[in-house]
């Protein structure tokens, strides 16, 4: 079912990506959660107060926010956190399936004693691992940031856990969609392309849907609505999410195994 | 048991054609080799036989069993080594054939080591470094060590040089020799020539003929340029030595097509006055041309 050899290789194929999108996640994190006291002295909640509420809302930002720090972290920090992992997400489960077409190492991998469905399957186990890695560091500089510098008596590092697992099922679902259109795609920049765009679109259905009632319906289309990091921020489970977003993903691997087996590999 | 065979095999891109109606069957410890001109479906033929590509209609088996959709075990029995090699360029020629090997449960280690030795290949270097003869080299060696069954290649000789190139066809030999069937596609006579037991020859996407090597049609035509000074020779004279016809853009000068033993074209030769002469065995292309392109479209290639 899966291929050690292939899981290895695609875990050391891209550990250069992994390790420069998690040293960027983990700098979003060190820059706005450390900045947050300063935040306090600015009075930035009578700030935010002061600008339009379509304003606010479009950026994911309410005046409360700045007033709890496991808020300001869950539902902001993450939330631009999430915008850039879910983004490296879909480039990285894009370009695993999309690189051997691209590259013309299909004609070595694919003609190897494994069926399609191991291939992918093992790509897929190598890309969990990554975003696993990818969310435990994010967790792991949150809470040394809030837990030593920023709030220590504050900084809830159960109500951040649940805000991460919650950005990690969110990037799983991103990757799922990747994996399920990424066979159609011969080009890791046509993924790349893709990644981007996806990204931004979920951010801005999501922003969208809860600025005006006529669009409600595009944030149901976006991952972020279901990962629902404010939610998590009060500590309540968002159970929608932990329900939609692990059934994305593993509907877009299903998909992904269908249209990979029916590919042909042409030039 | 045949170790390739095909039935009915056909392939279509959209509307364009890939392969039609390929009826094939390549025995067990044969060396077959599949010859056509570019764009002919031989690299078709290929993808379909390992299953990167699946049939419009009709069926590849391998070894008695259908290729698989999807791939699978039966490709630990093959070796295959395509025409245009690309590898990860984040690794080295040994992290490769490493990769490679892990796919399979058959110690290689030594195979790495004779087939590096023999082809002059230096595994320890970065792949983005490899000159495409290089990349060939570690294509080759990776598609051997495993000790295959069935070995497919798509124009092996390509970016080897003469050297390397025989110490290829030597090997593929020897493998034959110890039972392994060995099937490639070519566009040089000389490696059709050399080592096949039989070929097959496809065009336009339709086997036109499959037979042993010395049966090859055009096989005993010499190809004869030459530049007559003063008085030219009539038709009718020329046409005593072959098909013949005038060089357009070259004045005096002319291509003909002799069946002719060596030494009677020769003799036939010398009773003009040469300025210029060449009698070449005729490439797989010309062949092609000569046996299945009309006559007049021929004239509009320049053969000097």
């Amino acid at each position: 079912m899966f291929s050690l050899n292939i899981i290895f290789t695609e875990l050391r194929l891209n550990r250069r990506s992994l390790l420069i999108w998690t040293s960027v996640l983990a700098i979003v994190i060190i820059i706005y959660l450390g900045s947050f006291t300063y935040m306090e002295e600015m009075n930035v909640v009578e700030m935010i107060e002061g600008y339009p509420d379509l304003f606010t809302t479009g950026l994911g930002m309410s005046p409360e926010m700045f007033g709890d720090v496991n808020v300001y972290h869950s539902g902001l920090v993450m939330l631009y956190g999430l915008l850039l992992a879910s983004i490296y997400a879909m480039m990285l489960a894009g370009s695993m399936v999309s690189r051997d077409s691209d590259l013309g190492t299909v004609e070595f991998l694919y003609t190897r004693p494994l069926t399609r469905t191991t291939i992918l399957l093992s790509k897929v186990l190598s890309f969990l691992i990554m975003m696993l890695f990818l969310w435990a560091i994010a967790y792991l500089f949150s809470a040394v940031i809030g837990r030593v510098w920023v709030a220590p008596d504050n900084f809830d590092l159960s109500t951040q856990l649940l805000a991460h697992l919650m950005g990690l099922l969110a990037c799983l679902a991103a990757g799922g969609v990747a994996f399920a259109v990424a066979p159609l795609i011969n080009r890791v920049q046509g993924t790349t392309s893709i990644a981007i765009g996806l990204g931004f679109a979920f951010f801005i259905f999501n922003s969208l849907g809860s600025l005006y009632e006529q669009l409600r319906f595009l944030k149901y289309l976006s991952i972020n609505h279901y990962a629902d990091l404010t939610g998590a921020a009060s500590g309540q489970a968002p159970v929608t999410g932990l329900i939609v977003l692990p059934l994305v993903f593993i509907a877009g691997v299903a998909i992904g195994i269908v249209m990979l087996n029916r590919k042909d590999f042409t030039d | 048991m045949n170790a390739i065979e095909t039935a009915g095999l056909s392939k279509y891109y959209g509307k364009n054609r890939g392969i039609i109606d390929i009826n094939m069957q390549v025995k067990e410890g044969e060396i077959f080799g599949f010859i056509g001109p570019n764009g002919a479906g031989k690299t078709t033929t290929i993808r379909l036989l390992l299953g990167l590509i699946r049939s419009t209609s009709g069926e590849a088996r391998l070894f008695g069993k259908p290729v698989p959709a999807g791939g699978g075990r039966l490709y630990t029995k093959i070796g295959y080594v395509p025409s245009e090699v690309t590898y990860y360029p984040e690794m080295t020629g040994r992290d490769l054939l490493n990769y490679s090997s892990g796919f399979y449960e058959v110690e290689s280690k030594r195979q790495v080591e004779e087939l590096t030795e023999r082809l002059q290949f230096d595994p320890e270097k970065n792949i983005r470094t490899y000159s495409h003869g290089n990349l060939k080299k570690l294509c080759i060696i990776q598609a051997l060590m495993q000790q295959p069954r069935l070995v497919i290649l798509d124009e092996p000789g390509s970016g080897l040089d003469p050297l390397i190139r025989k110490e290829l066809f030597d090997i593929l030999e020897e493998l034959n020799q110890k039972g392994v069937t060995i099937f490639f596609s070519t566009h040089v006579l000389d490696e059709i020539e050399r080592i096949c037991h039989r070929v097959a020859m496809i065009k336009e996407g339709r086997l036109l003929q499959v037979g042993p090597v010395d049966k090859l049609p055009g096989r005993d035509m010499h190809i004869v340029v030459m530049k007559i000074a003063g008085l030219q020779p009539s038709k009718v004279e020329l046409a005593r030595i072959g098909e013949a016809e005038e060089i357009p853009a070259k004045p005096e000068y002319y291509r003909v097509l002799s069946r002719q033993p060596v030494n009677m074209l020769v003799a036939n030769l010398s009773q003009y006055k040469l300025e210029y002469l060449r009698i070449s065995d005729p490439t797989l292309e010309e062949i092609f041309m000569e046996l299945y392109e009309p006559a007049a479209k021929r004239g509009q290639n320049s053969y000097v």
